[in-house]
């Protein structure tokens, strides 16, 4: 019999996470680590501002995504479509917000899927974690895309039931300056707490 | 790798409260509205599991930087197992883990305005590879304490060491701390004793290794498990 054990209690990152352990590809997803192999799909560039209480942009945030391949699978023993993932694409990335409170990231247009579990729809969708100074437990919630009829349906989407509060994780296509010539741009800043506050999950 | 299949809800207690009066970064950033619940699906049950593609491995040896002159401090050896929920190892998960140097500083922009040295030869952090039986090691320096000044209640850090543990989902990431035994300044740690189980904070303490139990003679050694949310048993349906 194997003995039960209670998870390692969660702490604030604070503000010395070492900045040598962002590398250069950590926030393109669109290889994995050979430049010159290429994920499938449609690239994509994700940015914003992240803010602080009372609109005060916050840097040195470190913010992670995890989203499944252009096909909707995800090269993991949990997906039973797993063999049918891109090899080239690993579906993480990490990015610390700069000193203006900007994160971006280059990756590609993640598939929707039919969850195993649940049966639910899952439209396409890019789950992102905050950890920061003055977080004592990560932040975690879900982007979505814009003109998917998919949302309608998708669970997590719908686990807001104020209209206005979930549209604030639909990405707005927008024109910006570090997105790569090829990729599709979108914006969404990131509200810890005030006004258009950014609605979180429980993790 | 052998992967956890499913994920429960944490266990409120064991895990820190989100805002601390005088911990005034705490009161401005996180959210004023409870989170949401939400089903969990495949995105939350699945993370990266090849990580060493992306993230260099093989920094095991934060006492000296390039095999130059070894770090100021006492030399310490941190080593541990990363389990699940079930006892399970984790294997082959990546860990990182950053500490200030033995004055208490960090080799970072953000820690400017302390005025303990730099020390040439530490840079503090390092990050490797769990083994088949799920067990990470590093070799290090004894971090100092350092004051945290600009909050309504000025207090010490105690000696401590950041992790930052990836697991086999996303919903088993985790970022923590590991304090030392015996340390007067975790009485009073605003953070450690924001957890309000008692086990809780317990379990973010090493254990001191006996000397005659340890096979290196120049270092003190501690014993630190970490345990990641995940289990392997398959849920009813699944
Ligand atoms: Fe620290």
């Amino acid at each position: 019999m194997v003995k039960k054990r209670t998870p390692t209690p969660s702490h604030t990152v604070g503000p010395f996470f070492p900045a040598r352990f962002f590398g250069e590809g950590d926030y393109d997803l669109t290889f994995v680590d050979d430049p010159a192999k290429r994920a499938q799909g449609q690239k994509i560039y994700i940015g914003g501002n992240i803010y602080e209480a009372e609109r005060v942009p916050r840097w040195n945030c470190m913010v992670e995504i995890w989203q499944p391949d252009a096909g909707g699978c995800f090269n993991h023993p949990n997906d039973p479509r797993h063999s049918h993932a891109d090899p080239n694409f690993m579906g993480w990335g990490r990015r610390s917000s700069d000193d203006a409170g900007w994160y971006d990231f280059v990756t590609v247009k993640p598939g929707g899927y039919t969850d195993p579990l649940t049966g639910f729809r899952r439209a396409p969708h890019i789950d992102v974690a905050i950890m920061s100074s003055g977080l004592m437990r990560r932040l975690v919630t879900t982007l979505f895309f814009p003109d998917e009829p998919a949302n309608a349906e998708d669970p997590v989407f719908n686990a807001i039931p104020e209209a206005d509060v979930r549209e604030r994780l639909i990405l707005k296509p927008a024109k910006l300056e570090g997105a790569p010539a090829d990729a599709t741009a979108y914006r969404l800043d990131i509200v810890l707490q005030g006004d258009g506050e950014t609605p979180f999950f429980v993790d | 790798m052998t992967t956890p299949n499913f994920f429960e809800a944490y266990d409120e207690p064991s895990q820190p409260v989100i805002r601390i009066a005088q911990y005034r970064e705490s009161l401005l950033r996180s959210p004023s509205r409870p989170p949401y619940k939400r089903p969990v699906t495949l995105t939350e049950i699945t993370g990266p599991l090849n990580l060493a593609r992306k993230l260099k491995t093989g920094m095991n040896d934060l006492s000296r930087v390039n095999n130059g002159a070894r770090a100021m401090g006492q030399l310490i050896w941190v080593t541990g197992r990363l389990l699940d929920e079930d006892g399970m190892p984790v294997r082959g998960s990546v860990i990182e883990l950053w500490q200030a140097n033995a004055a208490g500083r960090y080799a970072h922009k953000a820690d400017s305005q302390n005025p303990a040295p730099h020390d040439p030869n530490f840079l503090g952090s390092g990050r490797c590879l769990t083994d088949q039986e799920g067990r990470y090691a590093f070799l290090s320096i004894k971090p100092g304490a350092y004051p945290v000044p600009n909050h309504a209640a000025r207090w010490w850090r105690p000696p401590h060491i950041h992790f930052s543990i990836f697991g086999e989902g996303f919903m088993s990431r985790l970022i923590t701390q590991m304090y030392f035994p015996g340390e007067p300044l975790n009485a009073a740690d605003l953070l450690l004793n924001a957890v309000p189980d008692e086990k809780g904070r317990e379990r973010l303490v090493a254990k001191w290794i006996p000397m005659m139990q340890l096979e290196r003679a120049d270092a003190v050694g501690f014993e630190h498990d970490l345990v990641v949310r995940g289990h392997r048993a398959t849920p009813m349906g699944f």
